[in-house]
């Protein structure tokens, strides 16, 4: 091997310290390479094993995170500085693979013949660099692109506590965004399930861009670090993924998507190394430097001049509560926030977004028109009302509302389930065929549902239907049978 | 996790609610006691009255009294809503309504004079835009008959003035305190039957000699009749109101607690889990410290 040598000196779970010559110091994210030899049943397995320069410690000290399982790594192995952050190959090659965190691909086929490789640590773009457009990213889904669009460019997360439908969505949205989108999609992985991944993968070789022909997967690169990884890797792999759909950004100016899945499993696996690294925990027992290793990944999740990232996260609530530090740091950085919420997916409304908590930056006239604004807060304000009577209703009944508020609060139980929608990737749970509705179609239908036109249809109509319409046709089958 | 002030707050008021709730419940329980021994106390005179009716009509032979046909060529009808002036009572007068509206609808074309009784009826009315020739809002849990009978007596006089073809009166019947049911029932003209009524029960055959003779009698006791039913419908209304009123508050005040539970269940949970936070912060930091 060559560069500069160290020494292993102590290893602690998935962090290790090494001695190197005082004046040849490896730089902080420096990359270490080392080899680790273990015997299992008999068998003797090398691995080479990447670490992470995180700490000088002072006397040609340093401490490091390892990017793999340090199992069978023992004190006084050599340990070899790289020289550079570790790098991902980029460029037109990586498309159609999938990658491990360094870079390394795992699909089984082949190595990748790249031209070029970057190193995952970078500045994030300068102010002067960065785009001022605005533009609503429509998604076809009803809810969102009434209460909370997408901004084209711009950063959307999808909060959410176990089991209410994250991964659900970021997936719908990677069927529906990915198949007609001209540019490149970047996925990441991060800290969720292989097989989800898994099922992704063999997914977009299946779907079809348009009608080019062309799979899905041909215009995509995949990076996975999932929850079997140690928390190095699921620190380290969203900025894999984030340097390949940079490059796509700077290089070819085309519109790249990237998508994550979970941002809070980063914020996790960096408050699984802060301990052993010698930090004291902060609020809930998180890492110190929640917020500053948030915002160095998020502030380069952005468009520029030269092109724009349109980034999806789905971002873990833990214990369905929003105040919870991790997902409150990441909440900030975004453009569009779509919150799940259990109370609804319980009614078995999906997807259970939460049509009051949810928002979006655009959510004013000035981006999507003064129409779509009314009817979006006029929704807004039905289910509201709806939610402020609900203890009145829990102990009186409806009957003791007002005419007017029972008005508002059948109107509000028939806007809860029109907003719910069947998705294409669900079709095979749901047994309906995904809808993709209209932002006119949208926004038509509701203004008449709040102004009443459809007053005499029943609730059951307006479950899993695409535009009004097809709520009144659904109205007429329901009374047929 | 739930703020644990707003919790407490909905608690709070949960709590208030639940005062009220139980408090109302125990009064309408005390006042259906009193509507229901005056509903019954006018039963042995309305059945006496109805089976004197029936003994006079059988003994004036083909008895072809005024009140008993409606007047030819005449399309316009009255309606009597009885519904109450206050509410929580459940779908008491969302049920006197529905079957009212439902009763007018099959009206058709026919002008119809509205009487609401009640502030409930009235609010309603308005907020539909239906038209009410009268409003009556003045009664209270327990009307007099003085009250009653001129409603009765401008009926008759309408009636048999030639002005309406028909009156109804829509209320709640009561039959027992578990069940009540919204009834349209038909004021004038006069069914035979309604006539008649209790002639089986009675059971009398007995032929009485008559002074002054049947058909004078009959033109003095069939207003009377047609009154005292009015009257009737009216007792029966009050005491429904109550049995509403009652079982509405029963399951409200149930309902309240409940939900005081719930609350109460959420809010311990919350209050362990930030404790519990909190410690975890304070040991986490001071091991780390140490």
């Amino acid at each position: 091997m060559d560069g500069i040598q160290g020494t292993v000196t102590q290893v602690i779970g998935s962090t290790l310290d090494a001695q190197f010559a005082e004046d040849k110091l490896p730089a902080i994210y420096n990359a270490l390479k080392t080899e680790i030899e273990r015997t299992v049943l008999g068998e003797t397995i090398r691995e080479t094993l990447w670490c992470e320069v995180a700490q000088h410690l002072g006397g040609g000290r340093i401490r490091a995170v390892a990017l793999g399982s340090t199992d069978g790594l023992r004190r006084g192995a050599e340990i070899m500085d790289t020289g550079n952050p570790v790098s991902v190959p980029v460029g037109d090659e990586v498309l159609g693979r999938v990658f491990n965190l360094v870079g390394e691909p795992i699909d089984g086929r082949g190595p990748v013949d790249a031209k070029s490789t970057m190193p995952i640590h970078r500045e994030p773009p300068a102010f002067d660099e960065l785009s001022a457009k605005t533009e609503i990213f429509e998604t076809g889904i009803k809810v969102i692109d009434l209460l909370c669009p997408l901004v084209r460019g711009g950063k959307t997360g999808l909060f959410g506590g176990a089991g209410v439908g994250k991964t659900v969505i970021i997936q719908e949205l990677i069927a529906r965004l990915a198949r007609f989108h001209s540019g490149y999609s970047c996925f990441a992985g991060v800290g969720e399930r292989t097989r989800e991944g898994n099922d992704l993968w063999l997914e977009m070789q299946d779907a079809k861009i348009g009608d080019t022909g062309k799979s899905v997967i041909d215009q995509t690169v995949m990076v996975f670090g999932q929850m079997n990884e140690p928390p190095g890797a699921r620190l380290r792999v969203a900025l894999s993924a984030l340097t390949m759909a940079e490059h796509f950004r700077d290089q070819t100016g085309a519109d790249t998507l990237l998508f994550v899945d979970n941002i809070f499993r980063f914020s996790q696996a960096g408050s699984e190394v802060s301990a052993l690294l010698g930090r004291m925990p902060s609020a809930v027992g998180y890492q110190p430097t929640l917020g500053t290793e948030m915002g160095e990944l998020q502030e380069r999740i952005t468009s520029t001049s030269r092109g724009a990232v349109t980034s999806i996260q789905a971002i873990y609530v833990p214990a369905d509560d929003y105040t919870d530090p991790a997902p409150a740091t990441a909440f900030a950085h975004l453009d569009s926030t779509v919150n799940l919420e259990r109370s609804i997916a319980d009614k078995g409304i999906y997807p259970a977004v939460d049509p009051l908590a949810s928002s979006s930056r655009i959510l004013s006239p000035e981006y999507i028109g003064d129409r779509h604004y009314q009817v979006a807060r006029q929704v807004q304000q039905t289910l509201q009302r709806y939610k402020d009577l609900q203890d009145i209703i829990a102990i009186l009944g409806v009957d003791e509302l007002s005419e007017e508020d029972k008005i508002i609060v059948g109107r509000a139980r028939k806007i809860e389930r029109f907003l719910s929608q069947p998705f294409f990737v669900a079709e095979q749970f749901t047994g309906f065929p995904g809808i993709n509705c209209k932002r006119d179609d949208t926004i038509r239908s509701f203004e008449e549902l709040c102004s009443g036109t459809w007053d005499h249809l029943p609730e059951q109509a307006f479950m899993y239907v695409g535009s009004i319409e097809e709520a009144a046709e659904k109205a007429e089958k329901l009374k047929a049978s | 996790m739930a703020n644990r002030r707003e919790l407490v707050k909905r608690r709070k008021a949960a709590r208030n609610i639940r005062k009220i709730t139980r408090t109302m419940q125990l009064i309408a329980t005390a006042r259906f006691q009193a509507a229901f021994n005056r509903a019954v106390a006018t039963r042995p005179y309305s059945d006496k009255l109805a089976e004197l009716v029936a003994d006079l009509s059988r003994a004036a032979g083909d008895t072809d009294h005024p009140l008993m046909h409606a007047p030819e060529g005449v399309d316009r009808t009255a309606t009597v809503v009885v519904t109450s002036n206050r509410g929580l009572c459940g779908g008491y007068n969302a049920n006197v309504l529905r079957t009212a509206i439902q009763h007018l609808d099959g009206m058709g074309e026919k002008p119809t004079d509205i009487s609401m009784i009640g502030k409930k009826g009235v609010s309603y009315f308005r907020f539909l835009g239906r038209e009410m020739s009268e409003q009556i809002t003045d009664l209270d849990e327990n009307p007099r008959f003085d009250q009653i009978e001129p409603i009765g007596q401008s009926l008759i006089q309408r009636f048999i003035d030639g002005e309406i073809a028909a009156a109804y009166v829509v209320y709640m019947r009561f039959y027992s305190t578990g069940r009540q049911r919204p009834e349209v029932m038909q004021l004038l003209p006069l069914a035979p039957e309604a006539a008649t009524e209790g002639e089986t029960g009675s059971g009398s055959n007995v032929e009485y000699e008559f002074s002054p003779d049947p058909k004078a009698l009959l033109d003095d006791l069939l207003p009377a009749s047609v009154r005292m039913r009015l009257f009737q419908c009216f007792t029966d209304a009050v005491v429904s109101e109550q049995v509403a009123r009652m079982v509405a508050m029963k399951a409200a005040t149930d309902a309240a607690g409940d939900m005081i539970t719930n609350l109460t269940r959420q809010y311990n949970r919350a209050r362990q889990t930030h404790i519990t936070m909190e410690l975890l912060d304070i040991i986490g930091g001071a091991s780390a410290l140490g």
